[in-house]
């Protein structure tokens, strides 16, 4: 493993002279405590913060200044930020190892845009699919998708993983209070894992003659996935007979592989596509979405693919300064090869957001979780940091104690909405809710203060033991949404997948690859082989999983 | 006796021209519509037989004349009956508050309407609110009139359930109805409440026989029995009788069902809930699209392109109303799916144009035999007496797939199936 440096002698002179610049930045702030910083600029926030849209980043808690991003700012510019950018919207093909474009963006692009197709055919392609999941949405919701047996589909289970699992769960947990009001409500589940946990659970409560499976994957040939949509074949085969009627009544695949979703079985009438230009953890703006679009209905979705839209924008024209994305992702940089702080907790203080830190994981992790760069080159600097994270107030009962008396240092992510509870659908219950989303936001704002400020926000405490007290100096930066609405999820979701793209740039790494996901896909098989008795290895296996063989076998 | 009457449901008029052809002098004010036009032009405003003549002929001899509803009774009005629509309870309060503008009047107001459980009190103290001191009295007549023997229903009632607690308005009431219950004593008096009550849990009861039918041909279906000759069998057992026992593509019509919701909520809102009548409406909705599912197997789960013939569009034969009736489930369905369909029936293909206005997937035709004309199948979702027995040869020779889906089981299905036809029924 090469050693990392604070300024990497790859790159080209105005790169180098960038890091170099960072590096005195850094050790000229190294030693100033969060406290200090606030207590010697009063108007620190109104320095260091911004608004566009429904969101806010207030980065006033992260140890720097504007000298220091405005270095960030040249490294940004002499990385080739703003080219990259315009590379990002164009159909060019910057996943460079497997030669495709990254358009995500263009499946937000609204129908009537005045902007040039990336490429013949992108943008009417993107709106004939939606138009076909409309069509499917509104005979869902209508009650007018039927079952074999004619009866009214009151249960979709969405069967994906990875991109096509953790997107659309997320979102639709998160605008459960956008749900569209029904007589009777949709169930839509969700079943990820390879070894059939949640369809064991969810085939025990569901009604077959009632129940639809949407078999979402991009490639069509995920064994997971495919497991469980046999799995669910199987089931509903077992009360319904088998046939063409079945496949026409209780599948809907989402793919970009048209022929193996043929050759699965899925109707034509009952494929959506998507396209190789679309990264499985970028999906969740296609028709992987559909989850989401039933939960919320088209309008909503529409709205969530605005507020996306409304951030590619921003991400395209903004000045660094004003830059969400870019802001977050230099602000990512410093802590990560500057400051060398190697962990984010991901804290959203809204249960509605509990996948958010999941979601993120995957999105940040998967895509700049990479140590070659793009010219084949191993990077000489920190790339992703390990990301994790909880509900908020959770956390504090579980792992706040290491944020604030460990070891480590940990970089946070503090999410909330300013409101919540003044949805039409809560009426009654409502005042009492209010009061408990005001509780949330006041634990928030203190713990960001009191893992910042330390002692110094608990003044007129006295002198403490050792063991009560607070170093902190801990940095965050704190996402404010005005509500957790379909347009202002979208936005924050956007400003995120742009703040990867952004921190790929500077570390000159290829982010909409995963190649280290792939063996471990390849050698699983060759091991059910042997657990099977049907393979011998075609090497002998290390004695570990010899061993751990012979447990199970012996079972 | 001078009375007044204000509405325009079927109760109000034949409450009216009844109560004027035993010698009142009744007053029925109509709020403005389509069925105040249909009186003053002299046309039906409900297909109720007998009906119309009676209006015509009180209000020809005096005893029955025409208001507006926003008039005040004169001063010899003796008693104001509410006979209003579902959801009309600020129309009655009202016409109540302006009653209590002449607090020297003693009123005597007899609800029919089928408002919630509670509502003849709510009025009551209304009353008492505005004039503290007046021994007007608010009294609940409930409305058991049946379509298609309404006006027999009024003058031969089997009881007359009276929910009152004013002595002197019971004796009142009694002497308004003694023409039609002279030679026994017809009436049940109970609270205001109760009577309200009485009459939900006698709709609660009948939808639940409906419905337990409806789900036992339904498991006839799937056991290869007829449920018609288990209909039969039940039937005779005294201590169920006959009434009610016909399984069939769902009952619907403005009342009954508005009735049962009615009674649902009642007790929803009381905290008490019912899981047997939310069953019961369950049942009854999915039995709308019987037909429709039968026809979807049928087809193998493809109806797109294909034509479906349906006789009978009416809640029920004798009347042109379609509210909640099971034709607009199965439109719906047939439509979504991207069939088109052709329609027959005797008088509600205005209610259904006015529904749905006109469609391309929508044929109304004027005689059967023309909706049958290229069908891929046939449903009979109202059991009117012209579908008793048609002329099976020419229909299997107009319809280009013979598939008969008999909703209300009037076929005899050998027969049928004898004449080369598919024939699907309702539990057979």
């Amino acid at each position: 493993m090469n050693a990392f440096k604070a300024i990497p002698d790859t790159g080209n002179a105005a790169i180098q002279q960038a890091w170099a610049e960072l590096a005195d930045e850094a050790k000229r702030l190294q030693d100033t405590h969060l406290a200090e910083m606030f207590s010697a600029d009063p108007e620190r926030f109104k320095r260091l913060n911004v608004k566009h849209g429904p969101m806010l980043l207030d980065y006033s808690k992260q140890r720097l200044d504007n000298s220091a991003l405005a270095k960030l700012g040249s490294l940004a510019d002499a990385c080739d930020l703003k080219e990259w950018i315009e590379r990002l919207f164009s159909a060019e093909p910057i996943n460079c190892t497997e030669n495709r474009a990254a358009m995500h963006w263009a499946l937000r692009v609204p129908a009537d845009t005045a902007l040039q197709d990336p490429a013949p055919g992108v943008f009417s392609s993107v709106q004939s699919q939606l138009e076909k999941m409309g069509g499917m949405v509104r005979k869902i919701h209508n009650g007018q998708w039927r079952g074999m047996t004619g009866e009214v589909i009151t249960d979709v289970v969405n069967i994906g993983v990875g991109g096509s699992d953790l997107g659309p769960l997320m979102v639709s947990r998160a605008l459960n209070d956008s749900t569209l009001i029904r007589d009777k409500p949709l169930g839509i589940h969700f079943a990820s894992s390879m070894d059939g946990s949640q369809l064991a659970q969810l085939l025990k409560l569901l009604k077959p003659q009632n129940t639809l499976f949407i078999v979402s994957s991009k490639s069509f040939t995920t064994v997971d996935t495919l497991y469980n949509a046999n799995t669910a074949k199987v089931w509903l085969e077992r009360s319904l007979g088998g046939g063409d009627e079945l496949m026409h009544c209780h599948f809907i695949g989402v793919s970009s592989a048209q022929q193996k979703m043929n050759d699965w079985g899925i109707h034509p009438e009952n494929q959506l596509q998507i396209w190789d230009w679309v990264g499985g953890r970028y999906s969740l703006w296609s028709c992987i979405g559909l989850p989401v679009a039933l939960r919320i209905g088209m309008i909503g979705f529409n709205q969530l693919l605005a507020g996306a839209h409304l951030m590619d924008n921003h991400f395209r024209s903004a000045p660094w300064q004003n830059n969400i994305p870019v802001l977050m992702a230099l602000i990512g940089i410093w802590n990560t090869n500057c400051l060398n702080i190697n962990a984010q907790a991901i804290l959203p203080y809204d249960g509605r957001l509990e996948k958010l830190p999941a979601y993120l994981e995957q999105l940040e992790m998967e895509s700049n979780g990479k140590s070659v760069t793009r010219d084949g080159q191993m990077v000489q600097t920190h790339t992703c940091p390990v990301l994790w994270g909880e509900v908020g107030p959770n956390a504090q009962h579980a792992f706040y104690q290491l944020l604030h008396q460990g070891t480590e240092v940990v970089t946070c992510d503090f999410i909330a909405p300013a409101l919540r509870y003044h949805e039409a659908m809560h009426n009654s219950d409502s005042e009492e809710l209010v009061r408990q989303h005001e509780l949330a936001l006041a634990n928030c704002l203190a713990q960001s203060r009191l893992l910042a400020l330390g002692e110094d926000a608990l003044k007129g405490e006295g002198e403490l033991p050792d063991y009560k007290r607070y170093r902190g100096n801990q940095p965050s930066s704190t996402i404010l949404l005005k509500e957790l609405s379909p347009f202002s999820l979208g936005a924050m979701i956007a400003a995120y997948e742009h703040k990867v793209f952004a921190q790929s740039v500077i570390w000159g790494i290829n982010p909409f690859d995963q190649w280290g996901v792939e063996m471990g896909k390849k050698i699983a098989t060759e091991t059910l082989g042997v657990i099977r008795n049907e393979a011998k290895p075609e090497y002998p296996l290390d004695s570990s999983t010899n061993g751990l063989i012979d447990f199970i076998k012996n079972q | 006796m001078h009375l007044d009457v204000y509405g325009d449901t079927l109760c109000a008029l034949v409450t009216a021209a009844g109560l004027a052809s035993v010698g009142h002098d009744v007053t029925l004010s109509l709020p403005y519509g389509r069925v105040r036009e249909r009186v003053l032009a002299n046309h039906a405003a409900y297909s109720e037989p007998g009906l119309r003549k009676l209006i015509s002929g009180e209000h020809t001899a005096g005893r029955l004349s025409f208001s507006e509803f926003s008039t005040l009774p004169d001063e010899n009005s003796r008693a104001v009956f509410l006979a209003l629509n579902t959801g009309e309870e600020s129309a009655a309060e009202n016409i109540v508050q302006r009653l209590t503008q002449k607090p020297d009047r003693r009123w005597l107001i007899i609800n029919q309407s089928p408002f919630p459980v509670g509502f003849t009190e709510l009025l009551q103290s209304r009353i008492k609110l505005e004039t503290p001191d007046n021994p007007s009295a608010v009294v609940c007549l409930p409305d058991f009139l049946q379509e298609g023997s309404a006006i027999d229903g009024l003058r031969k009632p089997a009881q007359i359930i009276l929910g009152c607690s004013d002595g002197h308005a019971e004796l009142k009431v009694k002497e308004i109805y003694r023409p039609f219950s002279r030679e026994v004593d017809r009436f049940l008096v109970m609270t205001e409440r109760e009577a309200e009550f009485t009459k939900l849990t006698i709709t609660g009861m009948l939808v639940t026989r409906i419905s337990f039918m409806n789900d036992m041909a339904n498991l006839a279906d799937s056991l290869g029995v007829d449920i018609e000759h288990v209909r039969q069998g039940v039937a005779a057992d005294p201590r169920i009788g006959p009434a009610y026992l016909y399984p069939g593509v769902g009952f619907g019509g403005p009342g009954f069902a508005s009735n049962v919701v009615n009674l649902v909520d009642t007790l929803k809102a009381s905290g008490v809930g019912s899981e047997l009548l939310n069953e019961v409406l369950e049942i009854n909705e999915r039995q709308k699209d019987l037909l429709f599912r039968k026809l979807w197997k049928h087809y193998r789960t493809d109806l797109q392109g294909r034509t479906i013939g349906i006789w009978g569009a009416a809640f029920k034969p004798g009347t042109g109303r379609i509210d909640n009736a099971p034709v607009l489930r199965v439109l719906e369905a047939l439509w979504a799916q991207g069939a088109r369909v052709q329609i027959h029936d005797p008088e509600a293909i205005p209610a259904l144009l006015e529904h749905y206005g006109s469609r391309a997937d929508l044929v109304s035709a004027s005689n059967p035999y023309t909706a049958a004309e290229g069908v891929d199948g046939l449903m009979v979702l109202t059991h009117w007496p012209q579908y008793g027995s048609p002329d099976f040869e020419r229909l299997k020779r107009i319809m280009r797939t013979p598939v008969i889906l008999d909703g209300r089981n009037v076929y005899d299905p050998a027969t049928v199936r004898e004449y080369g036809f598919t024939y699907y029924g309702v539990g057979r």
